[in-house]
């Protein structure tokens, strides 16, 4: 897209500066640095980040996007929290799952204050579910496959909450750990919440408050709030502040943490002034093969034969220049806690690929979004799969154009790349197992033409398993039963370089499930 | 008085027509606003069932017969109800109002500087026709006219702002900024606004140097011209008051239709500096199809358009009496 082709011509041109004229930006950056670690101790802390227009963080109104809806949870406290392990404790200080699996109680804790001074109390939190499944929020994690499964919320004493769900899950646990909880006293004469834009009207319960936003100009600031009932507030003010180019606003001290590309890690790498985070690799590309318009892909041995006849390692290298790493063919990527390394690996060979393929020739059409990346991939995908005897002819959309291509199930061969590979393992039943009827189908996740009833079954088991070591085993044998299969072949996870001065601010840590340190609360918090 | 009435029929067809096209080319694009599948690199995107989408529909009115959401479109438009934006949340016409101020001035001022720069150059190659001065303006302006906007607007945000420091990097206005006076408010935005302005200018400065060069060098053969230097006249009083005067008609053009291309090259200049302006914003709505968003803006940039035209118009009979 545009986008990408600005920076990298940005990229270009840093370059060839920083080449011609290390010394004079060398000096200036000598000058901010001293300039930040000066302040006082009681001066408060302020933490510019990248900003942008992401929405107002209302959990109504923010966009569908990670930085939208991180922003929203500055403000927003929920019962449960993602740790760097897993699910933490958080408004619920204690919560425990019927043995059926259908009753889920949390005990709030009990010194909680609404940012206008408010207690919260069960009532608010009964509030927020049934408020939310009237009107849903942005991100909605109240639904499972488009329905809900909350059954009754009951009110044990004021700090005490009862749920019951219609159906055992193990993901439910996630599910509503993960709701915000918004204040009744502020929403429950609100008929249309997308329609509130008042600063005013944004009470939650978390470290933050929203002091200023404007949408024109991108900028938000937000103030630690100082009767938090959790851990400490470490930043006292965090301000997010439109960028053009991450890296010149970086070095000009104009914000404090960037992502740097691979090729200028040298810069930082080495340089006790900077710190470098490795991100998990929870984002990545995936190929999609749809059986039913092209039924030679439902033969295993093509899939196998196209999976032998791609090099993984060459896409690294020349595709995302060395930041990534290769997926894996059962496809919760290596980063995942329940990854599981024994899968069916496919390694780059030409000839068994041939072998497989028994000399067939075969034409396929492979569709991609109008991104450099991606037109690389789809290059060195057409060299290689030529050699094995496969012509691809590759076809360009825009990225929303080739998202609905996708979803009305027209197209032979598709190049996706999306985020949230790291989440709870039922993605595994949401890539492989999800069955609709044609007329009505949600079809994102479908791969047309392909159902394995082995999988299902596994799929829908470790749903509803609760023991989390049994549906762990579950996850990693369905892990392999995939990887023997690869109806559809991821082809790599992209790791993101982290970069912010120590000595000003060193509290940035990544979760468990996401890649992204400033989207976390945890980050922000004293630990 | 006939012909002032055959002018607004003619222009509020035009319009109907406009409106027309501004409902059916965002529903012609293929994709949809409430689904995403995939997601720029390291970005998530928040997917949502079937059943979300078909609510989500519902609430906009997106639901219904295409013939019925144009009935209530055109309802809507009648009422001055732009309709609300799907991806970011808020009344088209407050975000849209919020964003015209930078576009327009933007606009404007590069079209007065790169249009008086680029005029006067233009005036003076024309004058020192085929001469050394002539041939390097030429060729330079031809190729400064070439390069894109935004390899212009990166080169100077690399080389003004980031190396040299004069300018900030990006948005409209310092964040957070409390300032002092109204002085403070302005010089910070003149500060920000300086370099996409200069971009745009030395975008539209070659176009108003070869269409001045040229309407001057037709103009510089005529009689009146050989007439004004055998009186002796000065340089200068001939170039702008004899010739310009009488080469200023096609410029004038220019300048109205330039403002149309303005427009477009906002977009990319605006995209490149996180300018708060209408390219920025109308580059994301197409991106998410933001369907009332983009309806919203290719609604108001026509409008510009259709105002300038008719503005233009007007100029031309003004400056030109012959024609009417």
């Amino acid at each position: 897209m545009k986008k990408s082709g600005i920076s990298k011509l940005l990229l270009l041109f840093i370059l060839t500066a920083i080449i011609i004229n290390i010394t004079g930006c060398g000096s200036r950056r000598d000058q901010n640095t001293a300039g930040n670690v000066d302040h006082e101790k009681d001066s408060p802390l302020i933490i510019r980040l990248e900003g942008g227009d992401w929405g107002l963080p209302s959990p109504f109104a923010h966009y569908s996007r990670g930085p939208g809806m991180a922003k929203m949870r500055l403000i927003y406290d929920s019962l449960l929290e993602k740790g760097e392990e897993g699910l933490i404790p958080w408004l619920a200080k204690e919560w425990s799952i019927s043995p059926d699996g259908k009753e889920y109680a949390f005990v709030l804790n009990s010194q909680v204050k609404w940012h206008d001074g408010k207690m919260l109390t069960a009532e608010d939190v009964k509030f927020s579910f049934e408020y939310f499944l009237k009107h849903p929020p942005v991100s909605n994690s109240l639904l499972i496959d488009g329905k809900p499964f909350i059954e009754k919320i009951e009110i044990v004493d004021e700090h005490q909450i009862k749920i019951a769900v219609t159906e055992p899950n193990a993901t439910v646990l996630d599910r509503l750990g993960i709701v915000r909880i918004i204040p009744k006293h502020i929403w429950e004469n609100v008929d249309n919440p997308k329609k509130v834009r008042d600063l005013d009207k944004l009470v939650g319960c978390g470290p933050y408050k929203l002091t200023h936003y404007n949408q024109e100009q991108g900028t938000y600031r937000y103030q630690a709030f100082e009767d938090y009932w959790g851990p400490k507030p470490l930043i006292d003010i965090i301000e997010f502040v439109p960028v053009s180019d991450p890296v010149l606003a970086f070095e000009n001290g104009e914000i404090d943490l960037i992502k740097v590309p691979q090729d200028l890690m040298d810069r930082y790498k080495g340089n006790e002034k900077y710190k470098v985070l490795k991100s998990p690799a929870f984002w990545g590309y995936k190929l999609m093969f749809n059986m039913e318009k092209k039924p030679e892909l439902s033969d295993i041995n093509v899939r196998k034969a196209i999976a032998h006849a791609i090099d993984i390692d060459e896409l690294i290298e020349k595709v995302a220049r060395g930041a990534a790493v290769p997926a894996s063919p059962g496809y919760l990527p290596i980063d995942h806690i329940w990854y599981n390394p024994d899968v069916t690996k496919y390694e780059f060979d030409i000839e068994k690929a041939k072998e497989l393929l028994n000399n067939r020739t075969l034409d396929l059409t492979l569709l991609i979004a109008d991104d450099q990346r991606e037109a690389r991939i789809a290059e060195l995908l057409k060299i290689n799969l030529a050699k094995a005897g496969i012509n691809l002819t590759v076809q360009t959309a825009d990225m929303k154009t080739r998202d609905s291509m996708v979803k009305e199930q027209n197209y032979e061969l598709a190049l996706i790349g999306h985020g949230g590979w790291g989440q709870d393992a039922d993605i595994l039943r949401e890539n492989y197992a999800v069955s609709v009827a044609k007329d009505n189908s949600p079809a994102s996740n479908v791969i047309p033409g392909y159902s394995n009833p082995i999988i299902n079954e596994l799929c829908k088991k470790q749903l509803t398993e609760l023991d989390e070591e049994s549906r762990k085993s579950m996850i990693k044998e369905l892990q392999k039963l995939i990887s023997d299969e690869i109806p559809l072949l991821p082809l790599y996870n992209t790791v993101e370089y982290t970069v912010f001065r120590p000595e000003k601010y060193d509290g940035w840590v990544h979760v468990f499930d996401h890649h992204e340190v400033t989207h976390n609360k945890l980050s922000y918090l004293e630990r | 008085m006939n012909m002032i009435y055959k002018k607004i029929v003619k222009l509020l067809l035009t319009f109907f027509v406009i409106i027309t096209l501004n409902f059916s080319l965002p529903r012609l694009m293929p994709g949809d606003p409430f689904y995403f599948l995939s997601s720029e690199q390291g970005d998530i995107a928040i997917t949502y069932s079937e059943e979300e989408i078909q609510r989500q529909k519902a609430y906009y009115g997106l639901d219904k017969p295409i013939l019925v959401q144009y009935g209530n479109y055109l309802i809507n438009l009648g009422r001055g109800d732009l309709g609300y934006s799907i991806y970011f949340g808020n009344d088209v016409w407050t975000i849209i109002k919020n964003r015209i101020p930078w576009s327009v001035s933007l606009v404007l001022l590069s079209i007065i500087l790169g249009g008086l720069i680029g005029i006067l150059l233009g005036c003076l190659s024309a004058w020192q026709r085929q001469r050394t001065l002539d041939k390097i303006l030429y060729s330079t302006m031809v190729f400064v006219s070439e390069i894109p906007p935004f390899l212009i607007g990166i080169l100077f945000l690399f080389t003004l702002a980031a190396q040299q420091g004069l300018f900030p990097l990006s948005g409209g206005m310092t964040p957070f900024a409390d300032y002092a006076s109204w002085t403070d408010r302005i010089l910070d935005l003149v500060h920000h606004g300086f370099l996409p302005a200069l971009t745009l200018s030395v975008v539209q400065m070659g176009g108003f140097f070869l269409i001045a060069r040229n309407s001057m060098i037709s103009v510089m053969n005529k009689d009146y011209i050989t007439t004004a230097k055998a009186k002796g006249l000065g340089t200068w009083r001939i170039l702008f008051r004899h010739a310009l005067s009488n080469a200023a008609l096609p410029i004038v053009t220019r300048v109205f239709s330039s403002l149309g291309q303005a427009v477009g090259g906002t977009i990319l200049v605006e995209n490149v500096y996180k300018y708060p302006g209408l390219g920025l914003l109308m580059r994301q709505a197409v991106l998410v199809r933001d369907y009332p968003l983009v309806q919203g803006i290719f609604l108001t940039v026509t409008l510009f358009v259709l105002i300038m035209n008719t503005a233009a118009d007007i100029m031309y009979k003004k400056l030109d009496p012959r024609i009417n």
